[in-house]
């Protein structure tokens, strides 16, 4: 174990693919029954891709992190760095870069000591690590506080102190962030967001971003991993997940209010709710199993129908609730509950209501999981 | 009326504030880090002393009174509990400090556990529940008290996106029955502010910048700073100016100046545009510097001849940085400020009646 | 590889664990060895080497006339120690409250310089102190008493148990004692109620702590001490004559040690159930 470390060799030089293969892990592996923070998957991290590892507290994202990284070893499985396999390898010989939650500074040194620090250890030569340290701190907008005890500076300059040091070194194979915009102040988050978009864009570095906020990781990057439980419930493009979202889980998790679901049973030709019916969508060719089925549909989508109209829906007005910019009216049919997005001003019926919606809009699911999808 | 008048100063984060809050409605004060909003709420419940001024409770005197004897409910951003006791001991912990006898007391902590969610975990020890499990347990605590006055300092700021979302609907109806007491909910987040609250009161730097009715609020800023605070987006602010007839956007964008507007006196204006009112058309270009997605929409951060602006856009979309888009504004919603920053005229139509 | 560094492991444990416990093992043996037994040559299995005996342990009860009675010191230590350390544990843990919650400031003197003069009472040698003390109890008639020890013994620990107290209630958030407040408690309610129940770890070391260092005191219990009041360190000592009673040394070494070890135990044992485990998420 403690041999590689010294060969230098064996570094992952450069941007690297990783790829995590028949990894389970669990943090208790002497237990009879134990529990599994991560169940077995297999996920590839192309050279030069944004992520976002998304999902609820405790879902194993930042489990899944630092097994690319290094500060877990999992209990299953390989990471592979460009194919070769370093799950033996500790976190210095795979060259990553990780900012976490909470700022972590050298509180003794200066600003530019700081980001000089992992250029020094490296043993790059003198003019390279001021050359270096120039760019990342102009990149930074920490040009001028580079004399600047570090420990004196604002929570949000910390994070970026945290943020330099990694990307200081010029051969980082990627760059990890455990929801580093914690502590930073809503005003400034939307600031740091835009300089770790043009990282991205200017050094074409492999990233990392673990969240639990949706509107973070859809700004953030180009592929969404979401997990729940120890699993990866879909992994696609923002525009993917919102359109098509492949399980309910997914529909709910992504988009502000969450996706609308509608029992439903399908009965000649045409989908029956609670509320009334509607033809089944063109599109939609339905499996043998047709049990458990779900009509999802986005509250932007869904509008109010005149009484009695061709394909509405009944139900009952329940409540408005007022944002500023928008409404949201909740109709409720039995037991669903149906949101619908509204401008500012827009009427919503007081008792009985009608809701309607396009029928290429609709995504229809069969014990949850999405039909005609790729599931 | 039975209500509870401040008149404070003197205090750390606190400019002179004068507040009037009545019995049986939910005052949401919005405003971002460091406003005074958390020393307000402190003020109140009597952790902190102004130097000058007065708080009176159904015309009793207030400041004099210790925190102990006080009699106020509070629900703390990080989530407080008793470690200690278990969940039930920890909701009928005030209720025993007020005497209160101890069958009298079970039953109205379990009414209250049953409100909020957390029967089946009566027994349990705060440290093995989850986060939002946590700030139920305080909210119970606050609730089972039946305070004249509950506050709450941010309470749902630690917790999950989607949680987040789910504890402001059950907010709503948890606050439904307290006729009998003010409830004060302070929040960084505009959505969030006007849709819980009555009323809803601004602050900045200290003071209070605005205040009434929620919606009444939001369509009509009294000033730039207030609807910078209140618009998130932030609402974008165009020089301009009025002449002839016709409103001219930093000498770049001329078009007949809206009916709502017309009134005007010509001169320097400075011109306020939701995010919302902006939309892919046709009456200016520009380059979009930085796209994000908040909830279901996009959110484009664009650069124009007119400045640096946002566009909301509904939906997700992709936009590469550098693009070139074609934004129309909705004329009839132009917000007129004068340039020191003091709402002159707010649009008469409220978003999107116009299209 | 892995079996090597097992071995290794497991080697490093054992000769560690062996070097500790053979100690008390070797002094179990001799205690119940006669004066024969101990002279001639090294022997440590019970009836297979030597015929075990009771001799060490009579002379610590004085049967028979000889030796020196050990129950009435045993005794005296146990009362010493144990009200020196409550009322420490009591007047300290207020201090560390004090210390940590409130501001205090009286010239440059700040709350960390009055937590640092506490403990600096510690770092000055015990002989220092000796003069003072005697001419301090022999003012007041207490000389050779248990209150006059108990007095001085306070003295001595307060230190330590306020610079314990003052860490851990550092560590309990500041918010739970005005929630606690805002609950109904007075500030000493609070204290009381909230803060101290949720420092019992802080107590349980704090007062290992005083425990420890009291009862294993020998420099002042000689010096303060003539005839009327014996500790246990002095009594022990007293055993010793021409001939070195190895068996009873042994004895009442065991018999000295035996409270601490249990108490040892019972508290790991309690430490390790994560009973102890923080205040706030």
């Amino acid at each position: 174990m403690s041999s590689h470390d010294n060969v230098r060799a064996r570094e992952v030089d450069e941007m690297a693919r990783i790829e995590l293969s028949n990894i389970a892990h669990t943090y208790e592996p002497t237990v009879e029954n134990p529990f599994y923070a991560l169940k077995k998957l297999n996920m590839v991290w192309e050279d030069g891709g944004t992520y976002a590892l998304l999902g609820p507290s405790g879902c194993g994202k930042t489990t899944m992190l630092n097994i690319i990284s290094g500060l877990v070893r999992p209990s299953h499985g390989q990471v592979l760095f460009d194919d070769v396999n370093f799950t033996e390898y500790s976190t210095p010989a795979r060259n990553i870069a990780q900012v976490f939650q909470f700022p972590v500074i050298y509180t003794l040194m200066t600003v530019e000591e700081n980001l000089d620090f992992p250029l020094k250890c490296r043993r790059v030569p003198e003019k390279e690590r001021q050359k270096r340290v120039r760019e990342i701190a102009e990149l930074l907008n920490l040009s001028d506080k580079l004399k600047r005890p570090a420990r004196k500076l604002a929570a949000d300059e910390k994070q970026l102190i945290s943020l330099g040091r990694g990307l200081v070194r010029s051969d980082v194979s990627a760059l990890l962030l455990d929801e580093p915009l914690t502590v930073i102040d809503p005003q400034l988050k939307f600031d740091i967001r835009k300089k770790l978009k043009t990282i991205n864009e200017r050094y074409g570095l492999t990233m990392v971003y673990v969240t639990h906020d949706q509107n973070e990781a859809m700004s953030f990057a180009d592929t969404i991993v979401v997990m729940n439980n120890g699993e990866v419930v879909q992994a696609g493009t923002p525009q993917e997940l919102y359109e098509k979202p492949e399980t309910t889980y997914v529909g709910y998790f992504i988009g502000s209010p969450s996706m609308n679901f509608i029992k439903c049973d399908f009965d000649g030709g045409r989908l029956h709710t609670a509320g009334g019916s509607i033809p089944l969508p063109s599109s939609v060719s339905l499996p043998e199993d047709r049990k458990n089925l779900k009509l999802g549909i986005r509250p932007r989508f869904v509008s109010f129908a005149a009484p009695g109209a061709d394909s509405a829906l009944k139900g009952k007005t329940e409540m408005v609730q007022e944002f500023g910019n928008y409404r949201i009216a909740t109709v409720k049919i039995e037991e669903d509950i149906i949101r619908l997005k509204l401008p500012p001003g827009a009427e919503v019926p007081a008792d009985d209501a009608w809701i309607s919606f396009p029928e290429d809009k609709i995504c229809l699911y069969a014990n949850d999981v999405l039909i005609n999808g790729s599931l | 009326m039975k209500n509870f008048d401040i008149r404070i100063g003197g205090v750390p984060h606190l400019d002179d504030v004068s507040l009037e809050f009545k019995r049986g409605k939910l005052y949401t004060i919005l405003g971002r880090t460091l406003s005074g909003k958390t020393t307000l709420l402190r003020t109140i419940a009597g952790l902190d002393t102004p130097q000058k001024g007065e708080l009176t409770l159904h015309k009793k005197e207030f400041l004099s009174l210790p925190v102990w004897k006080r009699g106020v409910a509070m629900v703390y951003q990080q989530f407080i509990n008793y470690p200690h006791l278990n969940v039930l001991a920890n909701v009928t912990f005030p209720l025993k400090r007020a005497h209160v006898p101890k069958s009298e007391a079970k039953k109205r902590a379990r009414e209250v556990l049953a409100k909020v969610g957390l029967s089946q975990l009566e027994k349990r020890r705060p440290r093995s529940l989850s986060g939002g499990q946590q700030q139920r347990v305080a909210l119970a605590r606050a609730l089972a008290k039946q305070s004249d006055i509950l506050l709450l300092d941010e309470p749902l700021v630690n917790l999950d996106y989607k949680l987040r979302e789910q504890l402001r609907e059950e907010f709503l109806n948890i606050f439904q029955g307290q006729d009998d007491a003010i409830v004060i909910y302070t929040t960084t987040e505009p959505g969030e502010a006007i849709q819980l609250g009555h009323e809803l009161i601004v602050m900045d730097e200290g003071a209070v910048i605005q205040q009434g009715n929620p919606l009444e609020v939001f369509n009509s800023p009294s000033t730039i700073r207030c609807a910078e605070i209140i618009n998130d987006p932030p609402m974008n602010i165009l020089q301009g100016s009025i002449g002839g007839g016709d409103l001219n956007l930093r000498g770049k964008v001329t078009f007949p100046a809206p009916n709502h507007l017309k009134g005007l006196s010509d001169g320097p204006y400075l011109f306020g545009l939701q995010a919302a009112d902006l939309y892919i058309g046709s009456d200016i270009t520009g380059k979009v510097e930085l796209s994000e997605i908040s909830g279901s929409q996009t959110i484009l951060h664009m650069r124009g001849g007119i400045g640096s602006f946002i566009v909301y856009e509904a939906g997700v979309h992709h936009h590469s940085i550098g693009s070139t888009i074609e934004i129309e504004i909705d004329k009839n919603r132009i917000y007129a400020f004068s340039v020191d920053g003091e709402l002159i005229c707010p649009p008469t139509i409220t978003s999107g009646q116009g299209r | 590889m892995r079996t090597l560094y097992l071995t290794f492991k497991y080697g490093a444990i054992l000769l560690w664990s062996s070097f500790v416990a053979l100690p008390f093992l070797w002094a179990l043996t001799t205690s119940f060895k006669t004066a024969n037994g101990v002279t001639g040559g090294a022997t440590y299995i019970p009836w297979l080497q030597y015929k075990p005996s009771l001799e060490g342990w009579k002379v610590l009860v004085r049967s028979g006339g000889q030796g020196i009675d050990i129950v009435q010191p045993y005794i005296s230590s146990i009362i010493v120690t144990l009200s020196a350390s409550i009322i420490s544990m009591a007047l300290g843990t207020l201090a560390a409250y004090g210390l940590a919650r409130f501001t205090y400031k009286v010239g440059f003197v700040k709350n960390s310089d009055i937590t640092f003069f506490f403990i600096s009472q510690r770092i000055m040698p015990p002989i220092v102190l000796s003069i003072p003390f005697f001419l301090m109890l022999q003012f007041l008639g207490l000389l050779d008493s248990i209150p006059g020890l108990i007095l001085v013994y306070v003295a001595l620990l307060l230190p330590i148990a306020t610079w314990v107290m003052v860490d851990f209630f550092s560590n309990v958030p500041k918010e739970m004692d005005e929630m606690a407040m805002i609950d109904g408690c007075t500030p000493v309610g609070a204290f009381l109620r909230v803060v101290l129940p949720n420092s019992i770890p802080g107590i349980v070391v704090g007062g290992l702590f005083c425990i420890i260092f009291g009862w294993n005191d020998f420099f002042f219990a000689f010096t303060l001490t003539f005839t009327k009041t014996q500790l246990l360190p002095v009594a022990v000592v007293a055993l010793n004559s021409s001939v070195t009673p190895w068996w009873s040394l042994s004895a009442s070494a065991l018999v000295s040690v035996a409270p601490l070890v249990i108490i040892a135990f019972v508290v790991e044992r309690f430490l390790s159930s994560g009973n102890l485990a923080g205040a706030i998420r």
